[in-house]
Parts: C-alpha cells; sequence; structure tokens
C-alpha cells in the first residue's frame, strides 16, 4: 500500500515537473531562438543554432531598430522583454523579428 | 519471511531511489522554469531628459525638457503604456533681463495595447496620431538626428484619442508589411484634445536593401472635413553607415517634405574612438503655405505663415549609451531670412519597476 502510495505520489510529481517544465505561452517567447536551449541534444549544435541565432537577431536587430535609433546597451532580459514588447507596438515590427531580436538582446 | 523482508527492503529503496530521481526532475524542472520566469517582462519607468539651448532669429531660448515613459505589461498580451511631455521655453523678455517662459505640460499618449495575433494589436486611449515616421518613430528627443522637428511635422500628427488596428508582419522572405488603422474622437478636456478623424498608414520594409516606403492617410471627420495624406521613405545603404529618410505631407494647411541624411564615421581611418561615435546630418525641408488657411490655426499648430525652405546641418557626439550632445545650424528661407542655431544634450534613461532578472 506504500508502494503504490509512494508510486502515486512520484507520478503526480513528475506531471507536475513536466506541467513546471513547459515554458509559459508568451508573445515574448522565441519560437526558433527558444528550442535551441531545450530541444537540441548535441551541446555543439546547440551552441552553434546559438550562434546562428545571434547572427540573425544581430541582422534584424540593425535592419528594424537602427533604422530609427543607435543600439542600446543591452538590459537585462525582464526590463529587455518589455522593451521589445514596446517596439513591436509602437515600430509594427513582425512576430518573428521581435523574437530574434529580443533572443539577441538576452543573450 | 526472510525472504519476504527482504524483498521489501529491496523495493522501498527501489522506491527511495525512483521518488529521489522524481525529486531531482522535479527541482531541475522548477529551476528550467524559473528561468523561463525571468524572461517575463516587467514594469519599467523610461524615458529621456534633454536641455537645449535654441537661437531662432537672433532671440535665445533655454529648453529644459523631461519626457517619462511607463510601460506596464500584463500577462503575455496586454501593455499598457504612457508618456508624458515636460518641455520649458525660457526667453530673455525684450532681449534682456531674466529667463522667463512656462513649463508645458502635455499627455503625449495613455494607451492600452493587446496583441491580439501576430497580425494584430489593438490599441484604446489616446495615441499618437499614426501619419508618417516622425511623430511615433522619431520624435524622441535621444533619437531625432536634428533636434529641430521638420517645418511639415505638425501636419497629420500630433495625439488622438480613439482606438487603433495595427501590426506588421511578415508577406515573403523580402518583403514586410506594416500598418495602423484608427479613429479618433473629438475631445476638448483638458491634456486629452483630440480631433475626430479616422485613418491610417500602410508601409513596406524590405529587409535585404533596407528599405521602407509607404503612405498615409487621413479624414477629418468635423469642421470642414478635409484629407490629409503622406508618403514616407527611409533607406539605410548595407555597405556604408548612413540613414536617409524622408517624408512628404499635405493637408488643407499646406504641403512640404523633408529629407534627411546621417552619416556616421564609422569608416574614417584617424581619430577612430572619437569619430566612430561623431554622426553628421544634413536635412533640406520645404513647406508651402496652403490656398485657404487661417493664420490662427496655422499658429495653433505651429505651422509656418509663408513659404519657407530650410536647409539645416548638425553634428551628434554619442557620448556613452543613451547619452549623445547635438549642434545644428539651419537657415530659414522665407519672406525674411534668418538663423536657426541649436546646442544642447540628450539623455535616454530606463529602471526597471520590478526583479530584473539574471543576466
Amino acid at each position: 500500500m506504500k508502494s503504490k502510495i509512494m508510486l502515486f505520489a512520484g507520478i503526480l510529481m513528475l506531471a507536475a515537473a513536466a506541467i513546471a517544465a513547459d515554458p509559459p505561452k508568451s508573445s515574448n517567447s522565441t519560437a526558433d531562438p527558444a528550442a535551441i536551449s531545450t530541444t537540441t541534444a548535441s551541446a555543439e549544435r546547440n551552441s552553434e543554432q546559438a550562434e546562428n541565432i545571434r547572427a540573425e537577431g544581430e541582422k534584424r536587430f540593425r535592419a528594424n531598430c537602427s533604422r530609427c535609433h543607435a543600439a542600446p546597451h543591452k538590459f537585462p532580459p525582464r526590463m529587455m522583454a518589455t522593451i521589445v514588447r514596446h517596439m513591436r507596438v509602437r515600430a509594427t515590427i513582425t512576430d518573428a523579428d521581435m523574437r530574434y531580436i529580443l533572443a539577441y538582446m538576452t543573450q | 519471511m526472510k525472504y519476504s523482508w527482504f524483498e521489501s527492503e529491496v523495493c522501498s529503496k527501489r522506491h527511495t531511489v525512483f521518488f529521489a530521481l522524481i525529486s531531482l526532475l522535479f527541482l531541475a524542472s522548477s529551476l528550467v522554469a524559473q528561468t523561463s520566469n525571468d524572461e517575463r517582462p516587467i514594469p519599467i519607468l523610461t524615458g529621456n531628459a534633454g536641455y537645449f539651448t535654441n537661437v531662432d532669429r537672433g532671440q535665445t531660448e533655454l529648453a529644459p525638457e523631461i519626457t517619462p515613459v511607463l510601460l506596464v505589461p500584463m500577462g503575455d498580451h496586454w501593455l499598457v503604456e504612457a508618456r508624458a511631455a515636460f518641455e520649458g521655453e525660457f526667453e530673455r523678455e525684450n532681449g534682456n533681463g531674466p529667463y522667463k517662459g512656462v513649463v508645458g505640460k502635455d499627455i503625449d499618449y495613455l494607451q492600452i495595447d493587446y496583441i491580439v495575433n501576430p497580425y494584430v494589436t489593438v490599441t484604446a486611449g489616446r495615441f499618437l496620431t499614426p501619419f508618417g515616421i516622425y511623430n511615433e518613430r522619431l520624435y524622441p528627443i535621444w533619437i531625432r538626428e536634428l533636434h529641430e522637428v521638420p517645418l511639415i511635422f505638425p501636419l497629420g500628427t500630433g495625439s488622438s484619442d480613439g482606438a487603433m488596428l495595427r501590426g506588421g508582419f511578415t508577406i515573403n522572405p523580402k518583403a514586410n508589411l506594416n500598418y495602423a488603422a484608427y479613429f479618433s474622437t473629438n475631445s476638448s478636456v483638458n491634456k486629452f484634445e483630440s480631433d475626430r478623424l479616422a485613418g491610417g498608414r500602410v508601409g513596406f520594409f524590405f529587409p535585404g536593401p533596407r528599405i521602407e516606403v509607404g503612405g498615409s492617410f487621413q479624414k477629418e471627420l468635423q469642421e470642414d472635413r478635409t484629407n490629409a495624406f503622406g508618403f514616407h521613405f527611409a533607406w539605410q545603404p548595407m555597405r556604408v553607415p548612413l540613414n536617409l529618410r524622408s517624408e512628404y505631407a499635405r493637408s488643407h494647411d499646406g504641403s512640404g517634405y523633408w529629407v534627411e541624411g546621417a552619416y556616421r564615421f564609422n569608416q574614417v581611418s584617424f581619430w577612430r574612438p572619437a569619430m566612430r561615435r561623431t554622426e553628421f546630418v544634413a536635412r533640406m525641408q520645404q513647406f508651402f503655405l496652403g490656398e485657404e488657411t487661417d493664420s490662427s490655426e496655422l499658429s495653433e499648430y505651429g505651422l509656418p505663415h509663408g513659404n519657407v525652405r530650410q536647409p539645416d546641418f548638425g553634428l551628434n557626439f554619442y557620448v556613452r549609451d543613451g547619452l549623445k550632445a547635438s549642434a545644428s545650424y539651419g537657415r530659414w528661407l522665407g519672406t525674411r531670412n534668418w538663423n536657426v542655431w541649436t546646442m544642447g544634450i540628450a539623455y535616454r534613461f530606463a529602471l526597471p519597476l520590478g526583479p530584473t532578472g539574471a543576466r
């Protein structure tokens, strides 16, 4: 009986862990950029993808943000998330551009 | 019995190990979840402050300014944003004595945005009228290349009270579309003045050559029910640190254009530390008075009372991130001619109003 209770508790905790591990569905959460940190098996490949995301984020930052202002220094991630959401509305930046720029600015 | 005890002991150990593993997994998962939470947006107070000295028609004006911007994100889709402007204009009376003047206080926008999906954002409240690109994107003093706003800036711009749909999305890998469509109501409430308008703006951005072209339209739904329209163009060449922008606007008050180029001395081989922070700006602009214009309306909107053309030249020095020193010279060429000088400093600040998360 005790083992069944422990098994049940374990399954419950596993379910809770799965829910907790699922990142919040945020409009600011990066689809492709976020995927590299959680789904790639190889660390080397992960690093390569991270570099690609960074390069793409920088490219999109220069194409979108630098049209109006000089590059700011990087703010902490939660500040940057607010700024990027603000700029998405203000400068009508596309969803994909915003995700890459956020990933680039928070790396 | 002994075997049973042994079996029970092994099972118990297995359960303990199983429980420990699940606990570790839970802990690790919680840490991952915490990292995700660390990227959730927090409220911030940002904006800019500046102090400029303007000499216009030989009259010196001291113009301190502070423009706080409050950004409050809520959940995954909402954003409340507000910008106030406190702008001082101090001059000597009759050219001597102490400087006197007023501090203008305005609410530029106080709006709530709901990001419906990647294509549509709904905005309600008081917002910057989306006409051309200067009002929404280039107006803050830490962004604008020349401190003096273009002569045609008042045409079609300002703030509106109402609702707006806007967004930007990719049409194909070579082109993005951005748009804004709005309706504004008539308001005479102090600090929330607005005209009854309907209008919109459409822009196409080509990321490859970094070119944006677009147009704006506005219909006044009160008084004379006049129309206004405009076009904008922006280009950032890939190989040269040059930023070219231009706007044209036409309304019943008048019409005109401005063309501006800003060159950053990144590629200059001498005095590199200083030159890479330095930017040269040149702008040419013209304003043509409308045929049926009301003098008081021109004064109210800050428009010239006659045909004017004005070349401007300026230098910007980016001291550090968010801190810029500027100086410019322009020549007003109208029925009478005079010089326009500006010199000052602008600073952009950003303060978190909550835990910022690890970097």
